[in-house]
């Protein structure tokens, strides 16, 4: 998964217009972000990559870049 | 002799917490948002002196009045509780002299949460197939309100009480096939996730709540549940899928052989992730906690009763039913319905 395809799932998923993140926003300050969104993503991840990502590293991303990280990682992982 | 399910029948108390009000004490939220992202529209609220033997002693009135059994029949009451009227005497004990059952008849109280319904069912089967008893009273009974700190929005909106009684009898004809009524079942455990769903204080480690460090997240005091929604949400994604898969091999079933899906009822995102990991269809799979919420261990017969009365559930369908929460702890069976 390249960071543009994971910027488009995560817009996707957190129902954002296409394009809006750029890696460096603050989760917290995002539009739509709530307690379910981590969830959210956590399913996200679960559908597109076939594992659940580890719920309190989820909980614990300030920013998109840093949840592009746990994503990346997650891919590897798999494709390993 | 073989165990089924004869009979089921809830009650939900008088209280209601709705969404208007949540919108109300969560600024931001609207109750459309809370309705769409829980797939809740209200919650029923035991009184303060509202206890799950009260909640449970209705349920079970309600079930002898259907006429299946009558409660000098009963000759074993199991009660899942994890939040009983006294630490003892047992409250099934209490609910034996309330119901006016027989003296006869053992009780026992266990603490399970989410997957205690099914587990329920596989005491219940062990009971009667080895001759020990032939009408048990099943009764899951909850007020986990009373855990909720008013301002843990993670938590206030999902949960609400009620009470289930179910009624599992010996009966002396097996249904066609090889399957038994109810069975066979899986069970897991995981406490390594204790921390994850938990109310700290109460107790014998911290008996009182009194001048205790504050508890973590958005929780107050350690005598609130706190719950760590993701990592729960993580926990079910892993092993839900797995047991209804070590489930049907058990069973020698895939998923297209089975006429209905009863999850327990966490909350709908979770629910449809779930469906559409397992690739079942949503005809067949019951989501059923809009006017109710998540009410633990009463959530799965609450949803059988729902799909009997919505004519989703006749006689002899095969139905699989998953439990899985706090512990961590799951369980899953097959039943043939012969409600």
């Amino acid at each position: 998964m390249t960071r543009q395809d994971a910027l488009r799932l995560l817009e996707k998923t957190l129902e954002l217009a296409p394009h809006t993140l750029t890696g460096g926003e603050t989760l917290r300050n995002l539009e739509n972000w709530d307690s379910l969104s981590t969830m959210m993503i956590i399913a996200m991840a679960d559908k597109e990559l076939g594992l659940p990502l580890p719920g309190n590293r989820v909980a614990q991303c300030q920013t998109v870049d840093e949840l592009l990280a746990l994503l990346a990682n997650a891919s590897a992982k798999r494709a390993a | 002799m073989f165990a089924a399910i004869r009979a089921i029948e809830y009650h939900l108390p008088e209280g209601m917490l709705t969404n208007d009000e949540l919108a109300c004490a969560f600024p931001g939220w609207t109750p459309e948002k809370i309705a769409a992202k829980t797939g809740i529209v209200q919650r029923r609220i035991t009184a303060p002196q509202e206890c799950a033997s009260d909640l449970a002693v209705v349920a079970a009135r309600k079930l002898f009045a259907g006429g299946t059994c009558r409660p000098e029949e009963i000759d074993f009451i199991l009660l899942c509780t994890q939040s009983p009227d006294y630490f003892l005497p047992t409250t099934a004990c209490i609910l034996q002299d309330r119901l006016g059952l027989p003296t006869s008849a053992g009780a026992l109280d266990y603490n399970l949460g989410c997957s205690g319904f099914v587990y329920g069912l596989s005491l219940a089967k062990g009971l009667i197939e080895t001759g020990q008893a032939a009408n048990v009273l099943l009764l899951t009974a909850e007020t986990y309100s009373k855990f909720l700190h008013p301002d843990d929005r993670s938590v206030r909106p999902l949960f609400g009480d009620a009470a289930a009684a179910t009624l599992v009898q010996a009966r002396p004809d097996a249904p066609d096939g090889d399957l038994p009524w109810i069975g066979p079942f899986v069970f897991g455990t995981d406490g390594k996730g204790m921390e994850n769903l938990i109310v700290r204080a109460g107790g014998m480690r911290q008996p009182t709540n009194d001048a205790l460090p504050h508890g973590r997240g958005s929780v107050p005091s350690a005598g609130h549940l706190f719950m760590n929604g993701p990592e729960i949400f993580t926990f079910a994604l892993r092993a839900v899928p797995q047991a209804v898969q070590a489930l049907l091999d058990r069973a020698e079933r895939t998923i297209d052989d089975i006429d209905l899906f009863v999850f327990h009822q966490a909350n709908r995102y979770m629910l449809e992730h779930l469906r559409d990991k397992l690739k079942i269809p949503p005809e067949k799979f019951v989501v059923a906690m809009s006017h109710v919420g998540n009410t633990v261990s009463s959530t799965i017969p609450i949803a059988l009763k729902d799909a009997v009365d919505r004519q989703l559930l006749q006689v002899s369908k095969l139905v699989l039913l998953v439990g899985f929460g706090v512990g961590y702890s799951w369980a899953a069976t097959l039943i043939r319905s012969s409600l």
